[in-house]
């Protein structure tokens, strides 16, 4: 299996998806004869024409309410959103329309589409180019919301979502891109939606993440077993909604005791949802309170490097977040 | 200051020329056209009475008044058409075929609505005549149609997309985002925009500074074209020489028709904004006995029809409201029903409560 980087992953995913059913097509802003701005659609307008992978207007209300209703009349839409900052002028599109298609005509009218959003800080975008806002979407049922953390499961994932009926929000963290690699098969294989993964096992503490982050808690994992010999499960979500609960709850029953990573600001976060659901589904199992390690709940991630490492979850926070549970 | 002259280029009054000749239509077009308009306005004044004997919850927008437009524009398309309607569109449903049992059950609410009982009276859809579920967002159902002309054309299919709104949807960005993307790819869609001169309270004069909402298709390549919407005539031929060019892949055209609603914006609504002089105008342009004369002129008229079409729709509506009022709500827990596309019944309704697991060594 050859090694790939989380883009590769992901560019073969579009590719293989195109090639398999001709309903599958891509729109967007610069995906087209510019490969995307961080070029995950390379070369495939070349291979698979105009007609397939549309350099869109500068509009994103209609870059997904177009696929909104290409979807609705048999196809397979992949639509990009550049940066998950320019999301808002799409929010009508996705949140009132593509969320609730199915459920405003009793199942009778759908929109299969994978809406791909890149995100995520750490990369001194500054305010307008680094954003996290997958809470917005995971509070929309109707919507499900991905965020994969490694190649092998962004392309599986990408796959399963394009195949999936539903409509998907798709988000890939633009630090991920080129920073890691990973074992990815050549061949067809998909990845489960709504299925957490265990990326390590460990019987002292939980920790829950997914994307960038995922992969910091990782090394979080490896640092505190190092120094301490702590083990560090560590729990990816993979899917952030719906949301698969039973994954880290039977993890939280061994360990009894949380560490909830994620980007998104604090109030409200995936982390929010996960300690509530704790709370209610296994209080007993708990021996210390639920940490979260989030951002800060500021309006956005600040340009200059000291503000924006104020903002971002790191390695050294997640280990002190580690510790100070396992001492409670 | 002088005010800014409208800017209608050459290519636009020329549009407006080339639509204006006069072939006559057929006898039995006009005859259609007459009873469908009947019709229309049969079924929203028992809706509009049932709403006033307190028969169903809710409320209803009527389009009386503005018939000749709703006929018009969608008299004679194929079952593969699409139709994107507003909340001022229910009519559109008798005009593609949805039976009227259907629109009652979905004007009580009821199990056997379309949507069963989610959507509230205004917003109707009917997946088997293509017939959009629209959002109460105003100008979305236009993207959305837009972006079904997107698969027909790629899917080289020569079905068409209807999309219906009024002249307030036009101060949206998404309606401009549509006319753009449909110019650009030069899609067939036909973009019908009902200008009753009124959205809710607000007049069209604070909507837009143009006189001819139709001149803004200039700014986006496509043919841009304004009708007397009280007319049917002129409306149902204006549509279906767009229906045709977009058929044929001639892409969008935009047509204005300027029209008046009679009644509020929906039931609850007076309208004390409008004086009665206005309305009085508008009345006297009845679009249904202008056609009776218009009929009449051509020897197709008879008073005695007129009445067997009454008492042919009072029969069929009477049967529509005793199935619709025999339509049983859904069960309460259907409200889970139709999120994703798996049921999600299960983990709402089943909580299950962890606990402690005595961790055996690893
Ligand atoms: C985006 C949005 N804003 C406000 C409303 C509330 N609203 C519903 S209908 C309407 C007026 C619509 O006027 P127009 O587009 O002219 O259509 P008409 O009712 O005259 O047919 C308003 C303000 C809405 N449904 N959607
Ligand atoms: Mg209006």
């Amino acid at each position: 299996m050859p090694l790939t980087t989380y883009i590769d992953a992901i560019t073969s995913a579009l590719r293989e998806e195109m090639a398999r059913d001709e309903r599958v097509f891509i729109i967007g802003e610069d995906v087209g004869a510019m490969g995307g701005v961080f070029k995950v659609t390379k070369g495939l307008q070349e291979e698979f024409g105009s007609d397939r992978v549309i350099d869109s207007p500068l509009a994103e209300g209609i870059i997904v309410s177009s696929s909104i209703g290409a979807a609705m009349a048999g196809m397979r839409p992949v639509p990009e959103i550049q940066f998950a900052d320019f999301i808002a002028p799409a929010m009508d599109s996705i949140v009132e329309q593509a969320a609730k298609l199915r459920y405003r005509s009793a199942g009778t009218q759908t929109c299969p589409l994978t809406v791909r959003v890149c995100y995520g800080g750490g990369t001194g975008g500054g305010l307008y180019h680094s954003q996290t806002n997958t809470s917005w979407f995971i509070q929309t049922p109707g919507l499900m919301v991905v965020a994969p953390s490694s190649p092998y499961d962004a392309k599986g994932l990408l796959k399963a979502a394009i195949r999936n009926d539903d409509p998907v929000l798709f988000f890939e963290h633009k630090k991920l891109y080129r920073s890691i690699k990973e074992e990815v098969p050549a061949d067809d294989y998909t990845v489960p939606l709504m299925k957490a993964a265990i990326k390590r096992k460990g019987s002292d503490v939980t920790a829950i993440s997914h994307g960038y982050m995922l992969q910091l808690t990782l090394q979080a994992a490896e640092k505190m077993k190092e120094e301490s010999g702590a083990e560090v499960a560590v729990i990816d979500l993979r899917t952030l909604a719906p949301l698969d609960k039973d994954t880290f709850l039977e993890s939280v029953a061994r360990t009894s005791r949380v560490v909830v990573v994620h980007e998104a600001n604090r109030t409200l976060g995936i982390g929010a949802e996960v300690s509530a659901i704790i709370a209610e589904e296994a209080f007993d199992c708990l021996d210390a309170p639920v940490t979260r390690v989030t951002g800060p709940d500021i309006p956005a991630i600040p340009a200059c490097p000291p503000l924006e490492k104020f903002y971002m979850p790191s390695v050294e926070k997640i280990v002190a977040a580690l510790k100070r549970t396992l001492d409670y | 200051m002088t005010k800014p002259q409208s800017i209608k280029s050459p290519d636009h009054e020329r549009q407006r020329e080339d639509f204006d000749s006069r072939a006559p239509l057929g006898k039995t077009i006009l005859r259609r056209l007459y009873s469908y308009m009947l019709k229309c306005r049969t079924v929203e004044e028992r809706i509009r009475l049932l709403f006033r004997q307190g028969r169903f919850s809710g409320n209803y927008f009527a389009a009386v008044g503005q018939e000749a437009t709703e006929v018009g524009a969608t008299m004679d398309l194929l079952a593969e058409d699409t139709i994107a309607p507003s909340h001022r569109n229910f009519v559109t449903h008798i005009m593609k075929g949805t039976p009227l049992t259907l629109m009652f059950a979905h004007i009580f609410l009821r199990k056997d609505s379309p949507d069963q009982g989610r959507c509230a009276q205004a917003h109707c859809g009917y997946a088997p005549l293509n017939i959009i579920t629209p959002a109460s967002t105003i100008a979305a159902q236009l993207a959305i149609g837009t972006g079904v002309a997107l698969a027909n054309k790629m899917q080289k299919k020569a079905s068409v997309v209807v999309a219906l709104s009024g002249e307030g949807s036009t101060s949206l960005g998404l309606w401009h985002e549509s006319l753009n993307f449909a110019g650009v790819h030069h899609l067939p869609i036909v973009f019908v925009l009902e200008n009753n001169l009124w959205a809710e309270s607000v007049p069209a004069r604070l909507q837009s500074a143009v006189d001819d909402f139709s001149i803004k298709a200039q700014a986006y390549g496509i043919r841009g074209i304004t009708v007397d919407g009280n007319d049917v005539v002129a409306v149902y031929r204006a549509s279906q020489d767009a229906i045709r060019r977009a058929r044929g892949g001639d892409g969008p055209t935009l047509i204005e028709c300027k029209t008046y609603r009679w009644y509020g914006h929906s039931e609850i609504d007076p309208a004390k904004y409008r004086t009665v002089e206005e309305l009085e105008y508008w009345k006297s342009r009845d679009p249904i006995p202008a056609m009776e004369r218009y009929l009449q002129q051509r020897g197709s008229w008879a008073e005695s029809w007129k009445e067997e079409l009454l008492a042919e729709f009072d029969k069929e509506i009477d049967d529509a409201i005793e199935f619709a009022e025999k339509s049983p709500y859904p069960d309460s827990e259907e409200a889970l029903d139709h999120v994703f596309s798996f049921s999600i019944r299960e983990r709402e309704l089943n909580r299950k409560v962890w606990a402690p697991q005595i961790s055996s060594s690893e």
